[in-house]
């Protein structure tokens, strides 16, 4: 397949996607919104009380806002926008439309992998845009995020969004079904991984947990709900790979298998 | 070319225990509207996704415009443009989007038809409005023009008028017609008879997953049936007379003359010098034409009674 055709696929996704306006109101909403409303409050209440309540911004709170967009809602936007990506074609039906054009199924189903990854990080990077904006801009006299730090930090919570996303992707493509797909991906995120964290039998084991592995990898603070595990960052990322290995080969196998 | 562009042999497809395609072999001439008639259920689904490379086929070989199925896929589609059950878009896109991210997966040359294809099936004012807006006749439209994206040779139809009403189905007929006066070739698969008749040169009638008949529209009608009415006076008369005649297998009196099963259909004219001569004056003769639909009930009952 050329480049060109590849790209005018990808730019077909992405067209699929963003035209679904209510999953894009509540990517957004996931994202961008969440962050203002972290800040916003944080202001009003800075404002109404600065002696009850510090200034809402400087790095303590630009780390928090990090952790609300990898492991919280921003997780919750990235699931959504890899669903819609992984699951519509098949929900929808047109998926046998596509294939009785003849183009190879493992295509279709690469393509989707960009596409809901440019929308995830439109939203991830505008969401870290308004979070450093107001680290900054609502400082006061706390410390701000320091460059490096900002770097490391914007890098990560992409990296996580990003992990979640394509593994949404995957699993999306091999059930077809956006409410079981949503449901297993939002349940691990929110409730099992969780769970399972803070199982402290299980030991070492918990190493594959993919929060774990994000949270070895994060700078700064430590993330919550880790209940202080920790690993090496190659295992870490060694973790992460086979996950979204895992899902993604899973995803382009039941495409390219799936009848239409 | 004279190969055909659709060539089964020995299709099969299985669910589980259950045979839904067995050893299906088809040719389908270029050039021509091809029926594909069966009951529901009968196969004929099952046999498109086989040649569209929707399902896997257990057993046969296939060949669409003469590439072999699923080993030249691509080539053998690149000019196939097919409806399977029924057209299927995104309903939150407008037709032209829907339209836009099919040529996207076909290729770069293809967005250079969507406007043609639009056209071609009326649909440029409503065009710009999401699909799920629009009727069913509309959506039949539109996937027309989104096969017509791949500038096809060949056009797979699966019970294209289902859902349309009387003028619609008119006017997917018409549209049939004009794809084959294009030279393209168009299967069209369908439960309904009638459209078969009305709109195909040729057919093939499938029955539990069995081609059973085969051949011109003409002559699956014709069939082996030879029958013949007759209006006229003194029909008692008349009806003794050709009861007893050797070319005469069965007669029976109606409402306005006789109706004869005949030995041969060539023995009309011996019937009628016959009654002439016994002085009965015959305002009627008329050979009974089978249609299709007696044809197809001819050769699937025959089936369930041998079953």
């Amino acid at each position: 397949m050329s480049t060109t055709t590849f790209i005018q696929m990808v730019r077909a996704e992405l067209l699929r996607i963003r035209r679904r306006r209510s999953i894009m109101a509540i990517a957004a909403f996931f994202t961008v919104g969440v962050i203002v409303i972290y800040f916003g409050i944080g202001a009003i209440q800075h404002l109404a009380d600065p002696g009850r309540y510090g200034p809402a911004g400087g790095v303590v709170n630009f780390n928090r806002a990090t952790v609300i967009l990898s492991i919280f809602f921003g997780s919750l936007a990235a699931i959504l926008l890899g669903t819609e990506a992984g699951t519509t074609d098949t929900s929808s039906g047109v998926f046998r439309d596509i294939v009785v054009t003849g183009r190879e199924r493992l295509w279709l189903f690469a393509v989707r992998v960009p596409a809901a990854l440019i929308v995830t990080m439109m939203l991830c990077l505008l969401a870290l845009g308004v979070s450093l904006a107001a680290a900054y801009g609502f400082a006061g006299g706390l410390p701000s995020p320091g460059a490096s730090y900002a770097i490391d930090s914007v890098l990560w919570v992409c990296a996580a969004e990003a992990l979640l996303c394509v593994i949404a992707v995957g699993l999306g493509s091999l059930t077809g079904s956006r409410a079981a797909s949503l449901t297993a991906l939002i349940g691990w995120q929110v409730i099992a991984g969780r769970l399972l964290a803070m199982i402290s039998f299980l030991g070492s084991a918990r190493d594959v947990i993919p929060n774990i592995a994000l949270g070895a990898l994060k700078p700064g603070e430590q993330l919550p709900d880790t209940n202080g595990l920790s690993m090496s960052a190659g295992l870490a990322v060694a973790v992460l790979a086979i996950w979204l290995l895992a899902w993604v080969t899973a995803g382009a196998w039941r495409t390219r298998t799936r009848d239409a | 070319m004279d190969d055909p562009i659709i060539a089964t042999e020995g299709l099969t497809k299985r669910f589980g225990e259950r045979v839904a395609v067995d050893g299906v072999s088809l040719a389908v001439p270029r050039g021509c509207a091809y029926g594909f008639l069966g009951h529901n259920g009968a196969g004929k689904t099952t046999t498109i996704r086989m040649l569209l490379g929707l399902t896997r086929p257990d057993a046969g070989s296939m060949r669409l415009r003469g590439f072999g199925v699923p080993g030249h896929r691509r080539e053998a589609l690149a000019r196939v443009g097919a409806i399977v059950e029924e057209p299927r878009f995104h309903h939150h896109l407008s037709g032209r989007e829907n339209l836009r991210l099919l040529a996207a997966v076909r290729g770069p040359e293809t967005f250079a038809r969507i406007d043609g294809a639009i056209e071609r099936v009326g649909l440029h004012e409503r065009i710009d409005e999401k699909v799920g807006r629009y009727s069913q006749g509309m959506r039949q439209r539109l996937g027309i023009a989104r096969c017509l994206l791949a500038d096809p040779e060949l056009l797979i139809l699966d019970e294209p008028t289902n859902g349309l009403d009387p003028a619609g189905i008119l006017e997917f007929r018409q549209l049939i017609r004009s794809f084959v006066a294009e030279g393209r070739t168009v299967f069209l698969s369908s439960h309904l008879l009638d459209e078969v008749e009305k709109t195909c040169e040729a057919a093939a009638i499938i029955d539990a997953g069995r081609i059973v008949s085969a051949g011109a529209i003409a002559e699956l009608a014709g069939g082996s049936r030879a029958e013949l009415i007759i209006e006229c006076d003194e029909r008692d008369r008349a009806l003794a007379l050709l009861a007893g005649a050797r070319e005469v297998l069965g007669a029976e009196r109606t409402p306005s003359g006789l109706r004869l099963a005949l030995r041969a259909a060539d023995t009309a004219a011996e019937l009628n010098r016959r009654l002439v001569e016994a002085g009965i004056a015959v305002s009627r003769l008329e050979p009974v034409r089978s249609t299709l639909e007696e044809r197809f009930l001819e050769v699937t009952s025959r089936l369930q009674s041998a079953a």
